[in-house]
């Protein structure tokens, strides 16, 4: 049955974990993500699940690889340098197909940064961010309300693919109250012949990343990619207004939350603008604004950070688009007004 | 005379209750809790009205009003 509740957004997170059938967590502490930790480390035990809270965050993904290992469904969250630090668990869990459930609250950076929002990661997220030729499924939610949903949807996906999946907030995602609609859906489950469960009465199964006989890795690395291309197909995006716009802007997050003022304010001042809205941020919604840009010439994207996600924007439009930018590098947060602005100047200067 | 009081540690520094007092008597201190923020705090506690608006607005249930 569903119920509503006022919660915050990284409360929302440890919520979707839970609803999704999580009960293991390994995490070790940072701002902006501590509410996550600190809702499990009281509810998991309730729910009869496992919460430990590591001595590091190296620990705690390795931890999520084990845990993951025996077929379990397992989530870690930290933010900016505890994600990084992940990097090497991560590439392992990609490398040995288990599926995990990694939340970044992302901070700024580089190095320990501050900790107000970012979206300076977003390289690193969508580009698997670890070493070796691997990608993730990177969920973006902007808001409290997706926090909770796309948590669960990560669950599911991680497990179908058996790769593991980002959920890509940012401080203003993990800190921000907002009512939820707590859905609690009867958590999906997925045939799992790959588990360690113990061998008993079958063969062993083995999950590894190491594969040094010749030809083996090429053949390991081939699959990956045609696993990596049947994700193309969860893409997912959300759009306002581009039927008749002359402009669309690109953003995602709570980027785009607030670039929705900004696009109500252009309209109401008779400006046709409108917003793509990547969902997922790997994979990108390429095909999509390829097609868009078969009638929309220009584009802008807009970011809490000093471009990253640009790049995949152009690739996508260059041919038959031109592509403007905005960035906001970390520390405070863009009002609806500047971004308003920055919209009205680009309008202005390609009417 | 009115009293406002902070729980510094559910404190996000978001500033919202600066923006609402209409005495302008709140702003960030040099105080920073245990998650890292730097906290709202009242500068001029003998000009507050007991208004309550920066309590209401308040996200992280801060702030306490006494009239």
């Amino acid at each position: 049955m569903s119920k509503k509740i006022l919660a915050q957004g990284n409360e929302a997170i440890a919520r979707g974990a839970l609803a999704a059938g999580c009960r293991y967590y390994f995490g070790y502490p940072i701002t902006p993500q501590n509410e996550v930790p600190e809702y499990l480390s009281k509810h998991l035990p309730e729910a009869g699940g496992v919460f430990i809270q590591a001595e590091s965050e190296v620990a705690s993904i390795n931890m999520l690889l084990g845990a993951a290992a025996t077929g379990a469904r397992v989530m870690t969250s930290s933010s900016s340098p505890g994600i990084s630090l992940k990097q090497e668990g991560i590439s392992y869990l990609a490398g040995s197909e288990i599926p995990g459930v990694i939340v970044n609250m992302c901070r700024s950076g580089p190095g320990l940064g501050g900790i107000g929002p970012s979206q300076g990661d977003y390289y690193q997220a969508t580009r698997g961010g670890g070493h070796g030729d691997y990608r993730t499924i990177v969920l973006a939610p902007h808001s409290v309300q997706e926090n909770y949903d796309f948590t669960i949807l990560a669950f599911d996906l991680a497990d179908k693919y058996r790769n593991p999946v980002i959920v890509f907030g940012d401080a203003i995602l993990g800190q921000m109250k907002e009512p939820v609609e707590l859905k609690n859906p009867r958590p999906k489950t997925f045939k799992k012949d790959w588990a360690l469960t113990g061998a008993k009465g079958r063969p062993q199964r083995i999950l590894k990343s190491l594969y040094l006989a010749d030809g083996e890795l090429v053949d390991h690395n081939w699959n990956l990619y045609k696993k990596f291309q049947r994700m193309q197909k969860e893409v997912r995006y959300e759009t306002l207004l581009v039927d008749d716009a002359k402009l669309v802007v690109v953003a995602f997050g709570s980027v785009a939350r607030i670039v929705k003022t900004s696009i109500a304010m252009a309209r109401k001042n008779g400006m046709k603008v409108g917003l793509v809205r990547p969902i997922t941020l790997y994979p990108f919604p390429t095909a999509y604004l390829q097609e868009l840009a078969q009638r929309i010439g220009h584009f802008m994207a807009m970011e809490m950070c000093t471009g990253q996600m640009v790049d995949d924007v152009k690739l996508a439009v260059m041919k038959t688009a031109e592509v403007g930018f905005y960035g906001r590098p970390p520390g405070s947060i863009p009002t609806p007004n500047e971004l308003y602005e920055e919209i009205r100047k680009e309008y202005k200067r390609i009417s | 005379m009115a009293k406002v009081a902070f729980r510094e540690e559910r404190c996000k520094g978001c500033a919202l209750c600066i923006d609402v007092c209409p005495k302008h008597i709140l702003s960030i201190t040099g105080t920073i809790n245990r998650k890292g923020y730097r906290v709202a705090g009242c500068q001029d506690m003998d000009q507050c009205t007991g208004c309550a608006l920066c309590a209401e607005m308040c996200p992280d249930i801060v702030i306490e009003v006494w009239k």
